[in-house]
């Protein structure tokens, strides 16, 4: 007898006012699951007086306790309570929060048998948690009915069920177990019905701790489908509807296996539960519609890889537009002056400086503001215009890298050849790509330093593409410097 | 023979393995050109939380709804104006021009009855695009300032995947720019698919986007397609004059979502305004080579084959997801056989930090769809979790009257066996739609014939958009037709029609 004898004295006093409230409901006490198993299809009502249990302990959230985790001080907390429904035979004593931070804990042992009665003051039995070790007494009298949770059973969290109690003049033998409940949002202290005034007590309804369920109970019950739920939000107006025809009351709601969203109770679930259809078809129901709003993403057909629908395509016809082959567009480029200057920076700054360098530099000039291509207008372009947004801008940038073609001493006819087939290729059936005249320039003479810059690009970019080349040899045969600077 | 490179920018190291290798030479440059060649460049910045392709309402939304969540973001979008398909070319621009030639049309036939006499009227085109110019423009620049509200970096550019954590970013100012992110959303939305043998130039072969900026009207004005789009489109150049004819593959109008007692009125209605159908027909070929353009059709099932001559063709079959210059197989993401990309529940790629939202991965290409896909997927990032649910996603066509539904239509529920009941309510019966003097339509609810469940709501009617909200609300919520007709409705109102059909549906109107 450690915490619990010492705050005996103090925990009587809020015992009884707590025990007062014994009108007070918290939803989710009153389901009963062995309604659903079949087991106890018929439930008796019996009439009988309403108990409640306090107990010592400490209790998060009680201004009496405030943040101290003393077990030598115990608020009163009413860990168990008695609905005033009348078809409540009995109670649910669940595993109580004996500090704030306690989550489960262990039973050492009980100190009563199933069936004895107990007073006020009585140790029921002693729990273990992870800092202590405390007795649990009685607030009330009552008839310890069942124990469910036996001697030495390991990290039961706190809420859930450890025991079943009576009253003193009920009949264990034709006693209804209650249900199970599950950790209880907090309960309005506007729950408080009036039924029985003379049992309400104003005082210790003030105190908003006495309604405050333990801590880890605050968590959203997450009921499975197929088991009732506490509603919290106000029940629809069929269902409702239908309780008051049927005699039920707001208490049996929450006893209705509730299958609609977030677990909402809906008039489906009602008539199920009357047996005006089909026990489980709300259920199954539920279930097909949950499913109706996901995305289905079964039988997705992966698209084929490219090469196979190109090949789809050509087989299923001519539907498809046949792409226009990429043109050709090559220019003669003297790379002179840019030996030139290389020659140059290496008696200058002794540093020599590779030609793609000087290549890639001159690209990057060339393709600042290429005028635009032509051809159809991008869906972007005719966005645009649609809205008015902007006139079409008559440049841009491009992206192109001249394809070079060697004609150094080296293999001259060699590299001719082998272009020549390439475009032979690429020009294919095409109009007249237009391609300079490049035998003159290159099949006879000495080499002079001469290549051919060209570039693939599709139809209607000639003109862009040609542009380009030009810049890139007035860079490099004009003014090599600008590579360099 | 080689390829000279193109200067590039100071890349991040993983990069230059993935970029064209570049020649030994040009590894031997000097630092003093190494300066040079980045020029022109942006910056690289910073790693964000969340990169977003597409500043379309998927994109736009994810962005702001990541901007409030306190992330890091970037949304890139190449248009030169926010809000993708829906703002600038889509629903808003079409609702503009449907009001206005309503509005219009009603003016011209329908106001000697209520007892006003109205002189001469005239249409004066250019205006009505202006009008829905303005709205259009102040809108996209709304979501210009919600993105500087709510820190949102706005990269103005053609994005594409250069890794799987950057994107490459070509800058419509020119330029080019990369962008690191944690997380990347691919936004980038759908096109019209485009008809086999008809190259749309959006004068005479035109998309939804053409449709809504003709320079006049069309004296014969063909529609390809007999969905939402086209019927919408039809609608507005028909009530400003021109002999509209749709041609629809399928045995109904309005798609097959529509439920088809729906469809059936609709299309009676609209051919009342003039609108023409040829439902079951399909066409075989076009020629636009000639003044007008010329469509072959022939009955869907084989046989009857005819032409149809028309100055303008709107091409409205269709729209398909929207990914080309993405780079995709840069990082080996899959798309379906119809170009959609694979996602799962959480609209996740096989590459976990890639999400993909709205029109370019699967369900209805729906903005509101779209919307609360962002909304979802931001949360997925922050919270874990995100809402949708597919079953509650209205559908609404903009035509008058107004078509809209939510759930599932009778075809749907017969094809899967459900046992169901229906509930309808005429428009004829319901007071404020008699004093309108607008009475075509009805609202249609069908409920579970055990639990009540409402399965779909289907309203044809002058409001029906609108209303359509409440029906998704009980959809969302579960509801049964009793808790809709045991709910309050204002008086006189439409609404009221709503709840009346609720209530024929789980017991008896009273008005009716």
């Amino acid at each position: 007898m450690r915490g619990g004898s010492v705050g005996r004295g103090k925990n009587s006093a809020g015992g009884r006012s707590e025990a007062g409230l014994s009108t007070q409901q918290v939803p989710g006490n009153s389901r009963l699951k062995e309604t659903r198993g079949g087991a106890f299809s018929e439930f008796t009502a019996i009439d009988r007086k309403s108990i409640n249990f306090d107990r010592n302990a400490v209790c998060n959230g009680s201004p009496a306790s405030g943040q101290s985790r003393s077990p030598d001080f115990a608020a009163s907390y009413r860990y168990w309570q008695q609905s005033t429904s009348q078809h409540h035979a009995a109670s649910n004593f669940v595993m109580p929060a004996l500090s704030p931070t306690m989550t489960e804990g262990n039973i050492a042992s009980w100190k009563i048998k199933e069936g004895d009665s107990f007073a006020p003051g009585d140790v029921l039995l002693e729990i273990e948690t992870d800092k202590a070790t405390m007795d649990v007494e009685a607030q009330d009298e009552g008839v310890l009915a069942k124990i469910m949770q036996q001697d030495g059973t390991k990290a039961i969290k706190v809420g859930a069920r450890i025991a079943v109690l009576a009253d003193t003049d009920d009949d264990l033998s034709s006693l209804e177990i209650p249900a199970e409940e599950q950790p209880t949002p907090e309960s309005k202290p506007a729950e408080s019905s009036s039924d029985k005034p003379s049992a309400s007590n104003s005082s210790s309804s003030s105190q908003p701790q006495s309604s405050a369920p333990p801590k880890p109970a605050k968590k959203p019950s997450t009921a499975p489908p197929g088991e009732g739920k506490i509603q919290t939000y106000p029940l629809y107006p069929s269902v409702q509807m239908l309780l008051h025809q049927k005699g039920l009351s707001t208490e049996d709601a929450n006893k209705i296996p509730a299958s609609g969203p977030s677990g909402r109770l809906l008039k489906g679930d009602v008539l199920a539960y009357l047996g005006e259809i089909e026990s489980n078809y709300a259920a199954e129901q539920s279930k097909r519609i949950t499913d109706l709003g996901h995305l289905d993403l079964s039988n997705i057909k992966l698209a084929a890889p490219k090469k196979a629908a190109a090949e789809d395509k050509k087989a299923e016809g001519k539907q498809e537009a046949v792409p226009e082959p990429d043109l050709e567009v090559a220019i003669p480029v003297s790379l002179t002056a840019v030996y030139e200057a290389q020659e140059r920076l290496q008696e200058a700054l002794g540093m020599s400086l590779p030609l793609s360098t000087f290549i890639a530099r001159a690209s990057e000039i060339a393709n600042e503001k290429l005028p635009r291509a032509k051809g159809p207008a991008s869906a972007d372009e005719l966005f645009d215009s649609v809205l008015g947004l902007k006139t079409p801008k008559k440049t841009s940038r491009g992206s192109y890298t001249p394809h070079v073609t060697m004609m150094g001493p080296v293999t001259p006819a060699a590299r001719l050849t082998k272009a020549m087939d390439i475009i032979d290729v690429l020009a294919g059936s095409s109009k007249a790509a237009p391609r300079p005249v490049r035998s003159g320039a290159i099949g006879v003479g000495s080499w002079d330093g001469e290549n051919i810059f060209s570039l693939s690009v599709k139809k209607g970019e000639e003109r862009r593409a040609r542009v380009y080349l030009e810049r890139v040899k007035t860079v490099l045969e004009s003014e090599p410097g600008r590579c360099v600077l | 023979m080689f390829k000279a490179l193109a200067p590039r920018a100071a890349r991040p190291p993983t990069l230059r393995s993935l970029s064209a290798r570049p020649s030994k030479l040009f590894q031997t440059i000097s630092p003093l050109l190494a300066g040079r060649i980045s020029r022109g460049y942006a910056t690289e910045s910073e790693e964000k939380d969340l990169v977003i392709i597409g500043g379309g309402v998927a994109g736009y939304v994810a962005a702001i709804k990541a901007g409030q969540e306190g992330l890091k973001v970037a949304c890139i979008e190449k248009r030169g104006a926010l809000g993708g398909t829906c703002l600038n070319v889509g629903c808003i621009p079409s609702k503009s021009l449907l009001n206005n030639s309503h509005l219009y049309h009603q003016i011209l036939h329908d106001t000697k009855n209520r007892g006003i006499d109205v002189g001469e009227v005239k249409l004066n085109l250019a205006q009505m695009m202006k009008a829905k110019d303005t709205s259009v423009s102040g809108l996209t620049k709304g979501v210009e300032f919600l993105f500087k509200k709510n820190n949102v970096e706005y990269i103005k550019g053609t994005g594409a995947f250069a890794d799987e954590h950057t994107i490459k970013v070509n800058l419509v100012d020119g330029g080019e720019t990369h962008v690191r992110g944690k997380n990347i959303f691919i936004a980038t939305g759908s096109e019209s698919t485009p008809f086999p043998g008809l190259e749309v130039d959006e004068k005479k072969v035109i998309t939804s986007t053409g449709a809504l900026a003709l320079k006049e009207v069309p004296k014969k004005m063909a529609v390809i397609g007999g969905g939402i789009i086209g019927l919408e489109m039809a609608s507005v150049w028909s009530r400003l004059g021109a002999e509209v004819t749709v041609v629809e593959f399928l045995g109904q109008i309005g798609g097959p979502g529509m439920d088809a007692e729906v469809a059936k009125q609709a299309q009676k209605l609209l051919t009342k305004q003039g609108l023409k159908f040829k439902l079951n027909t399909k066409v075989t070929a076009g020629d636009a080579g000639g003044e007008g353009v010329k469509l072959s059709l022939e009955a869907a099932k084989g046989g009857k084959e005819e032409t149809l001559d028309s100055d303008i063709v709107l091409v409205a079959i269709g729209r398909r997801a929207y990914t080309s210059g993405l780079g995709l197989e840069a990082i080996g993401l899959e798309t379906d056989d119809r170009g959609r990309l694979v996602i799962d529940q959480e609209y996740r790629t096989k590459l976990p930090h890639i999400r993909v939202i709205g029109d370019c991965t699967f369900g209805p290409m729906l903005a509101h769809k779209a919307e609360e896909e962002a909304y979802a997927a931001v949360e997925f990032l922050t919270k874990n979790y995100g809402h949708v649910n597919y079953n509650a996603i209205p559908s609404v066509m903009y035509t008058h009257p107004e078509v809209a539904w939510v759930g599932q239509n009778e075809q749907e529920l017969k094809k899967e066996g459900i046992n169901y009941k229906v509930g309808s309510f005429p428009f004829s019966a319901n007071s404020r739609a008699k004093t309108n003097l607008d009475t075509d339509g009805m609202v249609k609810f069908l409920a579970d014939a055990e639990t009540d469940r409402i399965l779909g709501v289907h309203i044809i009617g002058a409001n029906a958009g609108e209303m359509i909200a409440e029906g998704t609300l009980a959809l969302e919520y579960g509801a049964s037709t009793e808790d809709v007709a045991r709910t309050c409705h204002a008086h006189p109102t439409l609404a009221e029609a709503f709840k009346e059909a609720a209530m024929s549906t789980y017991s008896k109107a009273i008005h009716y």
